[in-house]
């Protein structure tokens, strides 16, 4: 990991991140145009850029700027250590009192990042900004409404943009949500799983985000695979063998039924070796019985992490606790039981 | 700065009770004269006037205090996160609705006197309703006893008391709210005693339990009772449904020797499906021996970890 540090602000109200992990626009260009929002806004900021190795090239024009003594500083990682590690990072080194993603391309206008810098000023966890008016195309906006759609089926998600990228934060929000994998693009709605409050606020899309995007097939997979992951791990985190549990017994009943009509048909004198229905049923009930099996092999996991975790996140206590010190983590479900 | 450390410390965690916190203060100042207790009220991100009732409270009694959670997790995680806070030596949990009756916690206490570890009330002359409530939690409870080992005639009852040692050892998670008794013992070894406390009809609020907890009670139950018996060795647990599969793949192959006319080597498009379920009971049973061995290396790889989400000896707080 290595550090180039431009000026450094002395009191800084707003940290801007940038990940530059895909598709980079001309960085400067993008600096100087975020950061002029914030200039006007009279906020005292930061900009620091987390590079993954292969978009080194496009870092010329921010270098000059950092000589030239602007509020720059780049973070280039030495391997590709993905989005969310490059945002934990960054979180570690930003000194600002609110922290702004921001991906490194053009999402939404400049003048949308100190309103959304002002709505976590005003007391919000996590201000997320929502594209709207959308200019880009039909099928860009398709694909928004898609994933949207697959997210608002999960518990607590009320944001109406989870693809948009740019928004503002407490520092404690990143540091403390456990962010991994491609996690990162739904940052608001694991805030508002461990209870954060999250506000959306609409931004104009920016001139230059009205590209078609299609993207290949395994994007699209992955997609579907993270909206699943997310669903269980909201769901099922610390409870594993409810899901798999209820997917099992599902599974071995339909067998053990088949298998039950077919034992009866067989005391009826009907045989069975020649019936491809009792491999079904064979198969069925088997999978059925993994997939518990797969449940306790999650609860197994559980049990012998729960001492180092807490299920909730204390909002405010008029105590200072007497246990155990971390009380952070909220993997759990709501259940009002 | 916190205050004196009290005696004794009643944690109440409550989810949309705000008729409910007034009244259950003054239940518990009546009830314990003489005693010196800290009440630590656990709001569990209730969406009514809860919040600002339980401020009420502790602002008008400084042995009053209020933990709100950053939403609703449930009680399991509430009633954890009271534990976490409270400082007394002996805890009492109870349930925010007035349903338990504070005046049963001295009789809670002398009997922790007598040398227990913890004392679990059991509701004599339930106020609940019969079909939804106490029929489900009639059955439950013997389930319970039966799978865990632990008898208690009432688990769903939150008022017990407990000394803390004993809540140092493990750290409720998921609903394991209802296998305190289970997982203290299987923790700590505790001393268990029972005594019947009274029971009230709810007269403000709405009960949050329905029959949906049924599957949720039986699933816990099933994760327990596996991993209390099987801790120390999950390939076992595992080896002996892999032996079961092998057995039943060596009984359906001795099957389709006997059964079809030239065995495997017959030709006959009907003599593949007994071969065919011989394969996946014997991949089914591969595959189950896997399984133990992940099992075997979750539990090793935490070497300090204890049975049931126990903390190490020395690891308390």
């Amino acid at each position: 990991m290595s550090e180039q540090a431009g000026g450094r602000p002395t009191a800084v109200d707003v940290s801007v991140i940038v990940s530059v992990t895909e598709r980079p626009v001309r960085l400067a260009e993008l600096y100087r145009e975020y950061s002029a929002a914030l200039t006007s806004s009279g906020r005292q900021f930061e900009f620091i850029f987390v590079v993954e190795p292969w978009h080194k090239g496009s870092l010329e024009g921010l270098r000059a700027l950092a000589d030239q003594g602007d509020p720059i500083r780049i973070v280039e990682s030495r391997h590709v250590i993905g989005e969310s590690a490059m945002l934990k990072l960054a979180a570690t080194q930003a000194q600002g009192r609110t922290l702004v993603l921001l991906p490194a391309y053009y999402r939404v206008v400049a003048s949308a990042i100190p309103e959304i810098v002002a709505a976590v000023e005003g007391g919000a966890d996590l201000a997320n900004c929502r594209r709207w008016p959308r200019r880009d195309s039909w099928f860009n906006r398709i694909q928004t409404r898609v994933l949207h759609s697959a997210v608002t089926g999960l518990p607590r998600t009320q944001v109406r943009d989870v693809g948009s990228g740019v928004r503002a934060m407490r520092p404690e929000v990143l540091r403390d949500l456990p962010l991994y994998g491609d996690f990162f693009r739904f940052l608001p709605v694991l805030a508002l799983r461990d209870g954060y409050s999250v506000v959306e606020v609409d931004a104009e899309q920016h001139p230059l985000d009205t590209a078609l995007r299609i993207y290949p097939p395994g994007v699209y997979m992955r997609r579907a695979i993270d909206v699943f992951g997310l669903f269980f791990l909201s769901r099922f985190t610390y409870k594993p063998l409810r899901f798999f549990g209820l997917v099992g017994t599902l599974l071995s009943g339909i067998g053990a039924l088949i298998l039950m009509v077919m034992f009866v048909q067989r005391l009826g004198g009907r045989g069975l070796a020649d019936r491809p229905l009792l491999l079904l049923g064979v198969l069925i009930f088997t999978l059925g019985v993994q997939a518990i099996a797969l449940g306790l092999i999650g609860e197994i996991i559980v049990h012998f992490n729960a001492p180092g975790h807490r299920s909730y996140r204390v909002a405010t206590a008029t105590l200072e606790t007497a246990g155990e010190p971390e009380a952070g983590r909220a993997d759990q479900e709501a259940d009002a039981g | 700065m916190n205050k004196p450390v009290p005696d004794l410390s009643i944690v109440v965690p409550s989810y949309n009770e705000a008729a409910n916190i007034c009244p259950l203060v003054e239940a518990v100042r009546d009830a314990l004269p003489g005693l010196d207790w800290e009440l630590v009220l656990v709001d569990d991100g209730s969406t009514d006037d809860t919040g600002r009732q339980m401020a009420i409270a502790a602002s008008s009694d400084p042995r009053i205090h209020v933990i709100t959670l950053a939403r609703n997790f449930g009680q399991t995680s509430a009633m954890q996160a009271g534990f976490d806070y409270a400082r007394g030596d002996v805890v009492v949990s109870m349930d925010g609705d007035l349903q338990n009756d504070p005046a049963d916690i001295p009789r809670l206490l002398a009997k922790l006197d007598d040398g227990f570890d913890l004392v679990v009330g059991y509701r004599v002359a339930r106020q609940d309703r019969l079909v939804t409530r106490k029929i489900p939690s009639w059955i439950a409870n013997r389930i319970i006893a039966r799978i865990t080992g632990v008898s208690i005639r009432d688990n769903g009852c939150s008022l017990k008391a407990y000394r803390r040692s004993i809540l140092e050892r493990f750290v409720l998670y998921s609903d394991m709210h209802r296998f305190i008794p289970a997982m203290a013992v299987a923790a700590a070894g505790a001393r268990v005693a029972e005594i019947p406390v009274r029971h009230h009809p709810r007269v403000a609020g709405e009960s949050k339990y329905g029959l949906s907890r049924i599957w949720k009670v039986l699933s816990d139950l099933l994760a327990i009772k596996m991993i209390s018996s099987f801790r120390s060795s999950p390939l076992v647990m595992f080896g002996w449904a892999a032996s079961v599969s092998a057995v039943l793949g060596i009984g359906f192959a001795l099957l389709t020797l006997v059964s079809v006319p030239g065995g495997f080597r017959s030709g006959m498009a009907y003599a593949y499906v007994f071969p065919s379920i011989v394969i996946v009971l014997f991949t089914s049973a591969f595959y189950m021996l896997l399984l133990g061995l992940i099992g075997e290396v979750a539990i090793r790889s935490d070497p300090t970890s204890g049975p049931i989400g126990v903390l190490p000896p020395g690891d308390e707080a």
